[in-house]
C-alpha cells in the first residue's frame, strides 16, 4: 500500500493540504472504513471512485465533519485537526457540493449562497453584500443565471449544481468536495460542470469528486482514488493510467493487484 | 421541472432595469400570495358590510372584530414561525385555555402583582413550548403526534386543578393587557401590532429568520450548510408558547375570566388563519404579514357566520372547509409556479 502510494504521488516534498492516514468507521455490524489513507494536494483535482457501498461517501462525509471517524489522524496544511462538524470543516476552508440535498428551493440564489452564513450589519443580516458578492462569485465563475432573486426551485438541475458550487466556491473554500455532481444532468449540463471543476483548478482551489462516471473522471482529474470494501484499493496518476485498470481496481479483478489492496 | 411559462416571466421580471432588490421582491410577493388573500380579506368585508349594513358595518362591531383578530393573530403569529420551520402545534388551543386560567388564579386567587402576572403566563408558555420543541427534535418524534398528547394532558391539568374558574377584575392588569391607548385605541390592537411588527423583522431580517425558513425547506441542506435545525425548531416551540402566554394575559384582561372548558378548538381558528394566510404547513414558506390577514379573514367568518343568522355549532365546519380550501388553492398555486 505504501509504495503504491508514493509511486502514485508526483511531487514528493510538497506538503498536502488535506491528509487522512488510518481513518476507520464503523456502523453497527459494517466496517465502512478501514484503515484509510488518503491525500489532496494544493490545487488538486482528485477522484474519489469505487462501487456502490465501497465506502466513498462515508470517507467524503467523515473529512467534512458530517461523521466521525473511530480511528485516524487528519492534516490540514500537515497540521494535526479534528473536524467534528460541518462547521469545523468550513473553518478549515473545507466546503462541500452534496449530490442533491444542498439547496433551499423557496429563497433565492443569494440567500442559498450565503446559507449558513448570512453575513450581518447590526441586528439584521446584510442583504445588499449577500447580493453583491454571489454576483461577483457568478462571474468569477462564469456562471449563467438570469437573477441572484430567482428562486433555486425555479433554475434548472445544471444551474441549481452551479449555484452549489458557488456557494463552496463563496465560502473561501482552499478544498471543495463534490458528491455526484454531473449526476442526474443532462449531456450539455454536464460539460458546463465540468468546466466549472478545471475553472475552480485554475482558480487554486482543490477538488475532491465523488463520482461513478469514469468518462468524466478521466476528462477532470490529476489522480483517481479508488476504494473497495471500505479500504483504499489503490491510485493511480491520471496520465499513467488507464480506464480498465480503474475498473479492474473498482471491482478487484487479478490484472489489478499488483498495486492494489488484500 | 421548472414550468418554461414561469421562467420567463421571471426572466422578463429580472431582465427589466433593477429596480431595486427590496422593491423587486416585494412585487414578486404581492404578485404571488399576500395580495390574493389582501383582496379575499377586502372583498370579505365589503360583502359582509353590504350584506348585513346595520349590524356589521358599524364601529362598535368592527371594533370588536379587531380586538377578537388580534388574540388570534398573535397566537398565529407564533404558529406561522413553527409551520414555516416545518412543525406544527396542535396543543396551542389547550394551552391558551389552561394558562388564562392560569392568570386569573394568580391575579385573582392568589392576588399576584400584576406586574408578574404577565411574564409568569409567558415563561410558563415558553415552559411547555420548550416541552413540546424538546421532546420532537430530541427524540425525533413528529410534532403533531407529540402536541397531540399534550393537547390531552393541559386540558387534563386544566380540568382537574381549577374546579371553579376564578372571576375578577384588576384594574392595572386590564389597562396594560385590554385598556385604551390614548384613550381610543384597544391595548389588544397594540399588542397585536407590536407582536407582528416585531415578528416579521425577526422572521424576514435576522439570522435566525432565515435559518427558520432554510430548516422548514430543505432540513438536510441547512443542517449540511451548518444550521442547528433542532435548535431552530426548538426556539419556534418556545416562541408558539411564549406567545400564547402573552395571548391569555390579555383575554383574562379583556374578558377578566374563562370557563375552565376553555381553548381546545381554538387550534382550528389558529390553524385556519396560518393556512389561510398563505403559510405552507409542509415548511419553508409564509410570512407574518399573510397570517395577519388569514387572522382578519378568520376572525370576519366567524362574526359574519353569525350575523348571516348560521348556528354558531355550525362554525367548525366553515373553518374546517376553508382550512381545506385554503391549503388547496395554495398547493394548486404553487404547482403552477413548478415550485
Amino acid at each position: 500500500m505504501e509504495k503504491g502510494k508514493a509511486a502514485a504521488t508526483p511531487v514528493k516534498n510538497q506538503t498536502p493540504l488535506l491528509e487522512a492516514r488510518g481513518i476507520s468507521k464503523r456502523f453497527l455490524h459494517v466496517q465502512a472504513l478501514d484503515n484509510v489513507d488518503f491525500r489532496v494536494d494544493p490545487g488538486e483535482v482528485v477522484a474519489l471512485v469505487g462501487d456502490n457501498g465501497a465506502g466513498k461517501s462515508t470517507l467524503m462525509k467523515t473529512l467534512c465533519g458530517a461523521y466521525h471517524c473511530d480511528a485516524g489522524a487528519i492534516f490540514f496544511d500537515g497540521q494535526p485537526v479534528t473536524i467534528r462538524s460541518p462547521h469545523d470543516a468550513m473553518a478549515l476552508g473545507i466546503a462541500v457540493v452534496y449530490q442533491d440535498l444542498a439547496l433551499v428551493n423557496h429563497r433565492d440564489v443569494a440567500t442559498n449562497v450565503f446559507l449558513g452564513r448570512e453575513p450581518m450589519r447590526g441586528p439584521t443580516v446584510d442583504k445588499g453584500r449577500m447580493v453583491r458578492e454571489s454576483r461577483q462569485v457568478l462571474e468569477k465563475l462564469k456562471i449563467k443565471i438570469p437573477s441572484v432573486y430567482t428562486l433555486v426551485g425555479l433554475l434548472s438541475g445544471g444551474q441549481r449544481q452551479a449555484v452549489a458550487i458557488a456557494r463552496a466556491v463563496q465560502q473561501g473554500g482552499r478544498l471543495v468536495f463534490m458528491d455526484e455532481p454531473t449526476a442526474a444532468l443532462g449531456v450539455q449540463e454536464q460539460a458546463k460542470v465540468l468546466r466549472l471543476i478545471e475553472d475552480l483548478k485554475a482558480h487554486g482551489t482543490a477538488v475532491v469528486v465523488v463520482s461513478h462516471n469514469l468518462q468524466h473522471v478521466f476528462h477532470v482529474a490529476d489522480r483517481i482514488v479508488v476504494m473497495r470494501g471500505g479500504r483504499n484499493a489503490g491510485e493511480r496518476v491520471k496520465a499513467e493510467a488507464t480506464a480498465a485498470e480503474i475498473v479492474g481496481l473498482i471491482v478487484g479483478a487479478p490484472s489489478a493487484m499488483p498495486l492494489g489492496a488484500v | 421541472m421548472a414550468q418554461p411559462t414561469t421562467t420567463a416571466e421571471e426572466v422578463v421580471r429580472e431582465g427589466t432595469p433593477e429596480t431595486g432588490p427590496g422593491r423587486q421582491r416585494l412585487r414578486r410577493v404581492f404578485q404571488v400570495r399576500e395580495f390574493g388573500i389582501l383582496a379575499a380579506a377586502i372583498g370579505l368585508f365589503v360583502a359582509l358590510s353590504i350584506a348585513r349594513p346595520a349590524t356589521f358595518f358599524t364601529e362598535d362591531n368592527i371594533l370588536r372584530i379587531a380586538m377578537q383578530i388580534s388574540l388570534l393573530t398573535i397566537l398565529a403569529t407564533g404558529m406561522t414561525f413553527l409551520f414555516i420551520a416545518g412543525e406544527i402545534d396542535l396543543s396551542i388551543g389547550a394551552m391558551y385555555g389552561l394558562l388564562a386560567l392560569t392568570v386569573s388564579k394568580m391575579l385573582f386567587d392568589w392576588q399576584w402583582s400584576p406586574w408578574l402576572a404577565m411574564p409568569a403566563a409567558i415563561a410558563a408558555g415558553a415552559g411547555i413550548g420548550f416541552v413540546n420543541g424538546f421532546l420532537t427534535t430530541r427524540f425525533r418524534i413528529p410534532s403533531f403526534i407529540v402536541t397531540l398528547g399534550m393537547l390531552g394532558i393541559l386540558r387534563g391539568i386544566a380540568l382537574v386543578w381549577i374546579r371553579t374558574p376564578p372571576i375578577g377584575r384588576s384594574p392595572q392588569f386590564d389597562q396594560v393587557t385590554a385598556g385604551r391607548l390614548f384613550g381610543e385605541v384597544p391595548m389588544q390592537i397594540f399588542w397585536m401590532l407590536a407582536v407582528v411588527l416585531v415578528a416579521s423583522f425577526v422572521l424576514s431580517r435576522t439570522k435566525f429568520g432565515y435559518h427558520v425558513y432554510a430548516t422548514g425547506d430543505n432540513e438536510q441542506a441547512a443542517r449540511n450548510a451548518g444550521i442547528n435545525t433542532p435548535r431552530v425548531k426548538l426556539l419556534c416551540f418556545v416562541i408558539v408558547g411564549a406567545l400564547t402566554g402573552l395571548a391569555a394575559s390579555i383575554l383574562i384582561g379583556w374578558v377578566h375570566g374563562v370557563s375552565r372548558g376553555y381553548g381546545p378548538g381554538y387550534e382550528l381558528d389558529v390553524i385556519a388563519a396560518v393556512v389561510i394566510g398563505g403559510t405552507n404547513l409542509f415548511g419553508g414558506i409564509g410570512s407574518v404579514f399573510g397570517t395577519f390577514l388569514g387572522a382578519a379573514i378568520t376572525g370576519m367568518i366567524t362574526t359574519g357566520l353569525v350575523l348571516l343568522g348560521a348556528q354558531q355549532d355550525s362554525e367548525p365546519i366553515a373553518k374546517g372547509a376553508v382550512i381545506i380550501l385554503a391549503v388547496l388553492l395554495d398547493v394548486t398555486v404553487r404547482r403552477r409556479q413548478g415550485l
